[in-house]
């Protein structure tokens, strides 16, 4: 299995050149928000910056009400997540330890929920939430971002769980643990990584979310990041070194996110993947 | 109960195949409470399933057979016409056009997401140590960004006039391309959205099939060297059997989202120019929220459901089915 030198250069090069084509976005975000306006705006060729300012940072981190934006943003998202976590591993631990009637129909249940087009359920969920009389507050966010990962957190976590053997599990239940003290004390540890690769996803979809914060929430002080962001442009101008040092700010809560979890993400893809 | 075994077991002697817990079956001696248990731990699931997606659906349902506007809305009156909704959509080209267009760009999408996230998988797993983590940072760079904030850095880039892509071509001396709009016609617009998706979703499906990779047995790999296989032989014979169930789940999901995505669509052009990139997504939306016809729109959105079940149906059968709910 040994590769001549010449295959392992090529390959090298192509791993770089790909790496290289992920990271362009996210560098030409970063060096734009760097950018004066006369800057951005001008026919020279601009791949490298030669100067930078801070100044589109300073005008986004000012414009009234971004802190009430981005801590709107992360109540809903890490409640959204939180929520779905515990509600998640609740779900998954019967349908992975337990045979009983009606598993199967669940799992459907499950499965099908995912299919539902979100931009679908907008009138239907807008009803619901005006006859539960949430509209316009932030459980009512929370309530949809928390619904719509909450099939997929418990289709990951019933395959964690899956993966996990059993055997640990009625080994300490033979040495006296309860049922339930079985699973915290052996499989919750066990399931960290799932924990952490299942928040990510409901952690973007929450973050991400346009279409509900911009409708259900009518106030501006009720509104999330997203929707700040959509602020940057209007019809007649975009300020793309105002938008990009925006989007820079709104990516950072995300990226610390993964960040935090990334040492246990990829054990934890390999753990559920290995699954299936 | 006499026949409960208890085997020891040396640490980490444990083979992957028997990794699959079989769930025990219920015991003679539980008692009702026991029994109860599943029900008790599914009922928040259930509960929060049932209200927040089973009810705004069956409602959706519901609406797709009425003439719901906005004076309908207002009034709150329920005005009943059976399936004129789907006869109305169903007989209108424009409605076959927009669903052929999403039909067949879901399925590119999903193609490409695959073909690349497959060689970036592979790519990974012969790369030195050093190029595979930058490779690996870029790519969990490029997932962490938020979509919104991905779709405007691709709009700036793609950008008619300071776009750095047409300063680029220019440079590259392709003349053309100075002022050239990306955004003119349908298939352009749809393959910037395409090439955008793409960057978002590689990284977790490249991801998730190398993981897979790790799985299989570094023995297997130099089995088949021993016997000669070369490269694609040994890929065909050993990795693909290996990856398969979660290729499988991975194109499941991608159909799922790609089917159904509607923000980068929207946030690129609302669907234009002149309705050429608009897909099913968009044009439920259209019909709803910026039209007032939430009746029509609750009919395409019921046809989406409908598609996705016609396609995704052999296999939500299938794990249903399989032994432990799951293909692998």
């Amino acid at each position: 299995m040994r590769k001549s030198l010449t295959q392992r250069v090529t390959l090298s090069v192509v791993g770089v050149l790909v790496a290289l084509l992920f990271f362009f976005p996210t560098y030409w975000m970063f060096t734009t928000s760097l950018k004066t306006p006369g800057e951005v705006l001008s026919p020279k060729y601009d791949l490298f910056p030669t100067s930078a300012t801070l100044a589109n940072f300073a005008s986004a981190l000012t414009k009234p009400g971004f802190v009430t934006y981005l801590s709107n943003s992360l109540i809903v998202t890490l409640g959204a997540v939180l929520a779905a976590l515990v509600v998640g591993v609740l779900a998954a631990i019967p349908l992975a330890r337990f045979r009983f009637k009606g598993r199967k129909g669940f799992l459907l249940l499950i499965l099908v929920a995912q299919l539902a087009p979100l931009s679908a359920l907008f009138i239907p969920m807008y009803l619901l939430m005006r006859d539960l009389g949430l509209l316009n507050t932030l459980p009512s966010l929370l309530l949809v971002y928390f619904a719509t990962s909450l099939p997929f957190t418990v289709w990951m976590l019933y395959g964690f769980i899956n993966g996990i053997p059993y055997d640990l599990e009625e080994a300490a239940m033979i040495d006296g643990c309860s049922r339930a003290g079985a699973f915290r004390r052996v499989t919750l540890p066990l399931l960290g990584p799932g924990l952490v690769t299942t928040s990510v996803f409901s952690f973007i979809t929450a973050w991400n979310e346009f279409l509900f914060a911009l409708v259900f929430m009518q106030d501006k002080p009720k509104q999330t990041l997203p929707v700040w962001l959509s602020s940057f442009k209007t019809a007649f101008s975009v300020d793309w070194g105002g938008i990009m040092a925006a989007s820079v700010v709104y990516a950072i809560p995300a990226l610390i996110f993964f960040l935090i979890v990334q040492r246990k993400l990829v054990s934890g893809l390999t753990a559920g993947a290995v699954k299936g | 109960m006499t026949a409960t075994k208890v085997v020891p077991m040396p640490a980490g002697a444990t083979p992957p195949a028997s990794a699959r817990a079989t769930p025990e079956k219920p015991r003679r001696r539980t008692g009702i409470g026991e029994r109860m248990m599943p029900y008790l731990l599914l009922l928040p699931a259930l509960v929060a399933v049932l209200v927040l997606l089973g009810w705004p659906t069956i409602q959706m349902l519901g609406i797709s057979l009425r003439k719901l506007d906005l004076h309908e809305l207002v009034t709150g009156k329920a005005v009943w016409i059976g399936f004129d909704n789907y006869t109305e959509e169903l007989t209108d080209p424009e409605f076959w056009s927009v669903a052929v267009r999403t039909v067949v760009f879901t399925a590119l999408l999903v193609a490409a997401t695959l073909l690349v996230a497959l060689v970036i998988a592979v790519l990974m797993r012969h790369l030195n140590p050093v190029v595979r983590i930058i490779l690996q940072i870029s790519l969990v760079l490029a997932w962490a960004v938020p979509v919104i904030a991905t779709t405007t850095v691709f709009q700036w880039i793609f950008d008619q006039q300071y776009g750095i892509l047409n300063k680029t071509l220019d440079r590259l001396g392709f003349h053309s391309f100075i002022g050239y709009s990306w955004f003119s016609t349908g298939a352009s617009t749809l393959a910037v959205i395409g090439l955008l998706v793409l960057w978002q979703a590689v990284p977790f499906v490249a991801f998730t099939l190398y993981a897979g990779l790790l799985g299989v047995p570094r023995e297997q790999y130099e089995a088949a060297g021993i016997d000669g296989a070369g490269p694609w032989q040994t890929f065909r014979a050993v990795s693909w059997p290996a990856i398969r169930p979660i290729l499988t789940m991975v194109t499941f999901l991608s159909v799922l989202w790609d089917f159904n995505m509607f923000g980068q669509v929207w946030a690129i052009r609302q669907g234009g120019p002149d309705g050429a990139s608009t897909t099913l997504a968009i044009l439920q939306y259209l019909k709803g929220i910026a039209g007032s016809h939430f009746g029509s729109a609750a009919a395409i959105a019921t046809i989406m459901l409908v598609l996705l079940l016609l396609v995704t149906g052999r296999y939500v059968q299938l794990l249903v089915r399989s032994k432990d709910g799951e293909l692998a």
